[in-house]
């Protein structure tokens, strides 16, 4: 397990070494002038080929990347063209933000995510189950910016229950957890159910019942956990990708997170605030595939083994 | 399960440590300096939901600023204009731009417009208690051309400019300080808007002693030091900024004590706020027009001020373009637009229609000049004059990808009142960056754009864009009469205000009503709406949205 563990590792190096000269070279084929972007309509010629210069692009795109990943190797990602700051601060900062939403859109996602979908799988075409199968087909196929500003005009604006944007307050993450982890319970709580389903229905669960378990003993311990295995690997994406950034929700609740700054580098051709968040939502993913294999080993030992 | 706890924790520690990272860095994004004269800011605080206390006035912007420090940056004026004082400031008197004097306690102009004797306020201190003085603006002055990044041209005006920023000179020879309060500030030549210039956001007078022991400044604002009515106390990256009163400002002291910015990038959610309470100030132009209309224009028709967002949006026609070149269908061009329309159906009637090049509330703006009726079968006339059939004229309109749902509709109208001359206008978007860059080979056949005023001076935008080839290449306009440029860039030398004026009307007709190097269409009114909290807010004069937060008056 440790030793499959480094090994991925060792590739993550070579991806993220791969997606850095794939990002870095991208940025310097597509047409346009980021210094003209930067400097905005009031700049004259004269001080555009000053920060070209200064910026280092006018030097050649090899010597450009070179420097790049030996600042990169020693944590300096450069500095921000639109936000003037290192980008390995803007990005720690922004990952704070990100975490907290993260955990918490995480947490709804799978806690309303399993209840719904083993009431949904033990009550199987019952009301409940239909009621939670509809909510969950709501939850897939609503877009996020709806659940936000849906959420952010009843409970923030009409109700004033919760804040409507921003802030350091665990309070100001409640709606936006939600919009961000509405489609993901959706998907976790259909998973759930079909995978529970198919597993009540094996022999082993009428053995366990014949032993005298009780339903609930039965189904949270020799049926769910079996139907947490696909379920686990896609938990543990939607981690990464939470954990990636979330652009909409950040944008609309004005949390300074990474999905944010991803916008931000985009809209104003920030080069290296744009290749440090690429880099770190790759590096992200990464970890989170990590975590799925591992988590996937451990609730099925053979796949540990094989490993 | 111990393996799964193991990995769990392994992982934790990772996010928590990345997390450190921007925590252990937290001064370089986001710093707080001792608050005076006003209580103490809560650092990264809720500013979105900050609750309302007395003195505050809590604001939103779409986007963060990237500096302080106007020798960085030519946009973002907020911060310097509140945080620094200028030797003149332009301010909305009654309704009118007027230059007025700020730290300059009196001045004389020689005969010949070049020399300029300025008289300093005494008794000025910044905000860390340092004394203002003459060599300070002097100072200020070498500063810009000394960094040589934005905001240098009103500096390079100066004697031994140009020198200084090419690193040929040690100090500015232009500029001789006779003692604390005196100074004479020599010109290469004339220039009649140069008071004018001295009142832009990006002549703050910065204190040349604090200046040499910092190193954060523009980034931290403990290092942000200026005499001011306002300190910057905190500055969180993409999250907000605070400002707050400085009791050592020599001015009269202003009802807003504490200022909260914050960084609200979802046009949706500034307004939610606004009508929660949750702001005392919101910039309805960071709002679709929709929005302004259903939810502001009655609901708060008695808290709306507005005043012209002094610039210039105009549709440029590539003058060296295959078709665009005859002028004859430029001016069918400027015919078949309804500009009235326009500003009725887009912007509600919240802009003004413009004949000319100098814009609506800028010094030397001529309401007399006539302009381009809207006359669509006289535009089909010209074209056929010219040998043009239907649809033999094509070209594309260049749009910026990230311009706003207005200005998209803008070029839609535009497309369409075209197509019922005949002339065949696709509207293409570009990425901002490929756009900027396109404009600026000069090789763009047609864009529409906005000219914000640094400045209450016309040289500001007639020299902008027809002071020279260099400068109509840039701007894809390709005018090519150089004689008439020549005229364009001598206005600004003009000491005799009558005669300047008179040139540049003169210039204008020329300009439009002959060649139609330009299609002039509006200035926007730029709009606020203040919230309960607030008595009144007169908008600062200028083409930026900046404002002085002095101008504000709690109730």
């Amino acid at each position: 397990m440790t030793r499959s563990i480094l090994q991925r590792l060792i590739q993550a190096v070579g991806v993220l070494l791969g997606v850095a000269l794939l990002i870095f070279f991208m940025l310097r084929i597509v047409p346009g002038n980021p210094i003209l972007t930067l400097m905005g309509e009031h700049a004259d010629q004269a001080t555009i080929d000053r920060m070209t210069a200064e910026l280092g692009l006018d030097q050649p795109p090899l010597t450009q990347f070179i420097r790049y990943v030996a600042g990169a190797v020693r944590g300096d990602f450069g500095t921000s063209y639109t936000l003037g700051r290192p980008v390995s601060s803007l990005i720690g900062a922004a990952f704070g933000n990100t975490l907290k939403l993260a955990i918490m859109a995480a947490l709804f996602a799978w806690i309303v995510g399993i209840v719904c979908g083993v009431i949904a799988a033990v009550k199987k075409n019952g009301i409940p189950d239909r009621i939670f199968m509809g909510l969950s087909l709501f939850g897939v196929s609503m877009p996020v910016f709806m659940v936000a500003m849906i959420l952010q005009y009843v409970f923030a604006f009409y109700l004033h229950w919760l804040p409507i944007s921003g802030g350091d307050n665990w309070k100001c993450y409640i709606l936006p957890a939600i919009a961000l982890g509405w489609n993901s319970a959706g998907s976790v709580s259909r998973l759930v159910r079909s995978t529970l389903i198919e597993i009540l229905g094996e022999d082993y669960i009428d053995t366990a019942r014949a032993k005298g378990r009780g339903r609930m003993g039965v189904i949270v311990l020799h049926a769910l956990r079996n139907a947490m295995l696909p379920v686990v690997t896609m938990m543990a994406i939607q981690l990464s990708s939470l954990l990636s950034g979330a652009v909409i929700t950040e944008t609309i609740f004005s949390i300074n997170g990474i999905g944010r700054l991803a916008v931000q580098a985009i809209n104003g051709r920030d080069i290296p605030l744009l290749q440090g968040t690429a880099l770190f939502s790759t590096f992200v993913v990464i970890l989170g595939s990590l975590l799925a294999d591992s988590l996937y080993g451990v609730l099925d030992p053979r796949t540990g083994k094989e490993a | 399960m111990k393996k799964v706890f193991g990995t769990i924790t392994a992982l934790a520690l990772t996010a928590s440590l990345l997390a450190g990272c921007g925590g252990a860095s937290g001064n370089s994004t986001g710093s707080t300096a001792p608050a005076q004269g006003a209580a103490e800011s809560t650092a990264a605080a809720a500013p979105a939901a900050v609750a309302a206390e007395d003195g505050l006035v809590r604001t939103a912007v779409l986007y963060d600023i990237s500096t302080m420090d106007v020798a960085e940056t030519s946009d973002n004026y907020l911060i310097p204009m509140n945080v620094f004082d200028r030797l003149f400031e332009t301010r909305n008197v009654g309704g009118t731009a007027e230059v007025v004097k700020s730290l300059c306690e009196d001045y004389t102009v020689s005969e010949d417009g070049l020399t300029y004797d300025f008289t300093i306020k005494s008794g000025v201190v910044f905000s860390n208690g340092s004394e203002l003085t003459a060599s300070d603006v002097k100072y200020t002055f070498e500063r810009l051309l000394r960094i040589n990044h934005e905001n240098t041209d009103i500096a390079r005006e100066v004697v031994g400019g140009e020198a200084l920023a090419n690193g040929e000179a040690d100090s500015l020879e232009g500029i001789s300080v006779k003692d604390d309060t005196h100074l004479t500030v020599t010109l290469e030549k004339p220039n009649a808007g140069f008071l004018a210039e001295l009142s832009s956001a990006a002549m703050g007078i910065v204190d040349a002693e604090t200046m040499e022991k910092v190193s954060g400044f523009g980034k931290e604002p403990a290092d942000t030091i200026g005499s001011g009515p306002y300190i910057v106390t905190e500055w969180v990256a993409n999250d907000h900024y605070t400002l707050v009163y400085n009791d050592k400002y020599w001015g009269a002291e202003p009802s807003v004590k504490k200022l909260i910015v914050s960084i609200v990038p979802d046009a949706n959610t500034q307004n939610l706020m606004f009508q929660n309470g949750e702001l005392d100030l919101i910039d309805l132009q960071n709002l679709d027009s929709a929005i302004v209309q259903s939810s502001y224009a009655e609901a708060y028709k008695d808290q709306i001020v507005s005043t012209p967002k002094v610039g210039m949006t105009y549709l440029v026609l590539n003058n060296a373009h295959e078709y665009l070149k005859d002028v004859n269908v430029r001016k069918a061009i400027g015919m078949a637009i309804n500009v009235d329309v326009l500003i009725d159906n887009l912007y509600s009637g919240n802009a003004v229609r413009e004949n000319g090049i100098i814009p609506t509330g800028c010094w030397g703006h001529n309401d007399s000049l006539e302009g381009m009726k809207y006359d669509p079968a006289a535009a089909k006339e010209l074209l056929a004059k010219s040998g043009y059939t239907d649809g033999q004229i094509t070209f594309e309109l260049a749009l910026d990808s990230s311009a706003n749902s207005t200005i998209q509709l803008v070029y839609e109208s535009i497309r369409q009142s075209l197509n019922e001359i005949g002339i065949k206008a696709e509207v293409k978007s570009y990425d901002q960056s490929v756009w900027l860059d396109l404009r600026k080979s000069g090789e763009m056949d047609s864009f529409v754009a906005r000219w914000g005023m640094d400045y209450n001076d016309p040289a500001n935008i007639m020299a902008t864009f027809f002071g020279g080839e260099s400068q109509t290449k840039s701007r894809s306009i390709n005018y090519p009469d150089t004689e008439t440029m020549a005229r364009v860039a001598a206005a600004s030398s003009i000491v005799d205000d009558a005669e300047r004026m008179t040139e540049y009307q003169n210039l204008e007709k020329k300009l439009i009503g002959e060649d139609a190097a330009w299609i002039p269409l509006y200035t926007e009114l730029h709009q606020y709406c203040i919230g309960s909290r607030v008595a009144s807010f007169t908008p600062q004069w200028a083409g930026f949205s900046d404002f002085y937060a002095s101008d504000v008056v709690l109730k």
